[in-house]
């Protein structure tokens, strides 16, 4: 479990993280989100304690990760990709990161086949694409078969066997009882991977509810109707207490799903010619809800600009 | 499976001690390329450069026009091999930062004086080592010319101090490194504001006029480090060797706790 309270990093005058609160509870895939600079990683390096909180705090398993007797058996994490000396192999890389923490030698082994790298372990790192990367550091994080899991930006330069590859992964350290954090800017990624959402933008929390509530509050959704006697059915829903607003023959009428308004419009012996439901992405529930702090950065840097 | 391998994990887990920060700071620093390269230029060139030199002066030392000592020759070696051990020193740290690797490391001992201490035992430990090491390389080879010509040292009172005199001084300058590659971050410019101490700023304070230049000289890290390494110094009127060498051990401390103290202070 990780637990953020009045969590705040400014740096100079800018306000990276203000003063947020937030729980990650373990045995589900919590997605952190947010556009980029919204202070997703600066949060991720306050849970490490490798940047210290301007206040506020953040422990994991109840404590701050400072004083863990053995860091890397409490919480495991890929930082930003290659993170990793370039001149070392990738099994040296991990048998390091075992000795730091008394973690037994055979765990390198174990996680290198865990992650699908075993083949290349005595590669250096350097000669590594950008997924093999990324799975070098996923490795890392598990080194210590920790409780707590943070992944930042896991997916990115993945490609799409990696990607789900990543997305079974933190489902599976889910269902193992394990704490799992993850962060991207891309929320058709979240969709698919977590089973409850935070989201950030311009360092303050903008929503933290299951990923399904998450849907049903941001994601605005209609049910799309046709009939040939379209101003029959919608006098019919209307009286209904329904929502209905006609574009063309087409009308979109919220307030009931489709199946109760396909029987509501078949017990009054009205035709349908079409029944649909149709719900705006995720990404455009996101993109709504995280507007205002990516046109707070597109502003800050035309004023930046305009000092100049 | 891996819940029941989590509970045994976390139920055998001990305490992190000092010795694991160290295991794993030996196993980085031998894990790279860079050391072979860096240790064996420090053994090749320093031990080289010393047979070289008594070799290309042996017959000059032993005419009586000379006005240098044997003594002078016989580690003139090490000017080069310290350059080496500052390279390792700082490499061992700016590495890390180079490549965004610090991160991990301080993530996974977030005690972050030991791993600062534990890189600079590795270090000190290595270069005391290479550093006597090629010192006796060197006297070897460089006393085979001075022999020839019947001025050779024996292996005994200075001669012997200057041979675990460069192993400490070697040792003395790559903790150096560490300290300054902490507080730069940066491995082209730890190593250029510590060549530019070691070879410009060390030079020119040599034209200070007066009892206060001399001082100045006297005191230069580069300058009061060596004394330790030679039996007879190229540069007169210095401290006596140990107190040369204190004097030394007691500006690598101080820049070494300034490090510490940003290294704790500092975000990674």
């Amino acid at each position: 479990m990780i637990r953020a309270q009045g969590l705040t990093k400014s740096y100079g005058d800018r306000v990276a993280v203000n003063g947020i609160d937030f729980t990650v509870e373990p045995g589900r895939v919590t997605g952190f989100l947010g556009p980029n600079g919204a202070g997703k990683s600066t949060t991720m390096r306050m849970i490490l304690g490798l940047d210290a909180p301007s206040s506020g705090s953040v422990t994991v398993n109840g404590h701050r990760h400072v004083t863990s007797p053995a860091p890397l058996r409490e919480i495991g994490a890929l930082l930003e990709a290659h993170a990793i000396h370039p001149g070392r192999s990738a099994r040296d890389h991990l048998r390091w990161m075992a000795a730091s923490n008394g973690i037994p030698t055979t765990r390198v082994g174990e996680v290198l086949e865990q992650v699908g790298l075993d083949t290349v372990a005595g590669q250096r790192a350097g000669r590594f694409s950008l997924g093999m990367g990324q799975r070098l550091g996923i490795a890392s994080a598990l080194i210590g078969d920790p409780p707590v899991v943070i992944l930042d930006e896991p997916v990115n330069g993945l490609d799409p066997e990696g990607i789900r590859w990543v997305r079974e992964l933190a489902r599976g350290l889910a269902d193992e009882g394990r704490t799992v954090f993850v962060s991207s800017h891309l929320m058709s990624e979240m969709a698919l991977m977590a089973d409850h959402l935070i989201v950030i933008g311009r360092g303050t929390i903008l929503a933290d509810c299951s990923m399904h509530q998450f849907m049903a509050d941001h994601a605005a959704a209609h049910v799309r109707v046709r009939a040939p006697q379209s101003t029959d059915v919608e006098a019919l829903l209307v009286n209904h207490g329904l929502e209905v607003n006609r574009t063309g023959d087409e009308l979109r009428v919220q307030g009931l799903d489709a199946p109760a308004i396909g029987e509501l419009v078949g017990t009054h012996g009205l035709l349908l010619h079409e029944l649909t439901l149709v719900q705006s992405s995720l990404e455009d529930a996101f993109m709504a809800l995280t507007a205002d702090s990516v046109e707070y950065h597109a502003k800050a840097s035309d004023e930046m600009k305009a000092k100049r | 499976m891996s819940t029941i391998t989590a509970h045994e994990l976390r139920g055998t887990a001990r305490r992190v001690g000092f010795g694991d920060v160290l295991r794993a700071e030996w196993s980085k620093l031998w894990s790279v390329r860079s050391t072979w390269w860096t240790l064996a230029a420090l053994v090749v060139l320093g031990a080289g450069l010393t047979t070289a030199l008594c070799w290309g002066n042996a017959d000059w030392l032993a005419s009586g026009d000379a006005d240098e000592s044997p003594g002078s020759f016989i580690t003139v070696g090490m000017t080069i091999s310290q350059v080496c051990a500052l390279v390792l020193g700082v490499l061992v740290v700016t590495s890390e930062y180079g490549s965004g690797m610090i991160r991990t490391t301080l993530a996974a001992t977030p005690g972050r004086g030991r791993v600062i201490f534990a890189k600079s035992v590795v270090v000190a430990a290595v270069l005391m080592i290479a550093g006597t090491l090629t010192a006796l390389l060197g006297y070897v080879g460089g006393n085979w010319f001075l022999d020839r010509e019947g001025i050779g040292l024996s292996l005994e009172g200075d001669v012997l101090r200057a041979m675990y005199g460069s192993g400490l001084f070697l040792a003395g300058l790559g903790v150096l490194g560490v300290a300054v590659g902490f507080l730069v971050r940066h491995t082209a410019a730890a190593i250029s504001v510590l060549l530019a101490q070691l070879f410009v700023v060390e030079t020119l304070v040599m034209l200070i006029p007066g009892s206060f230049g001399d001082w100045v000289a006297k005191v230069m890290p580069g300058n009061a480090g060596l004394q330790v390494a030679s039996p007879v110094s190229f540069i007169p009127d210095m401290f006596d060797p140990w107190v040369a060498f204190a004097v030394f051990l007691a500006e690598v401390a101080a820049l070494w706790t300034t490090a510490w103290w940003l290294l704790e202070k500092r975000d990674a």
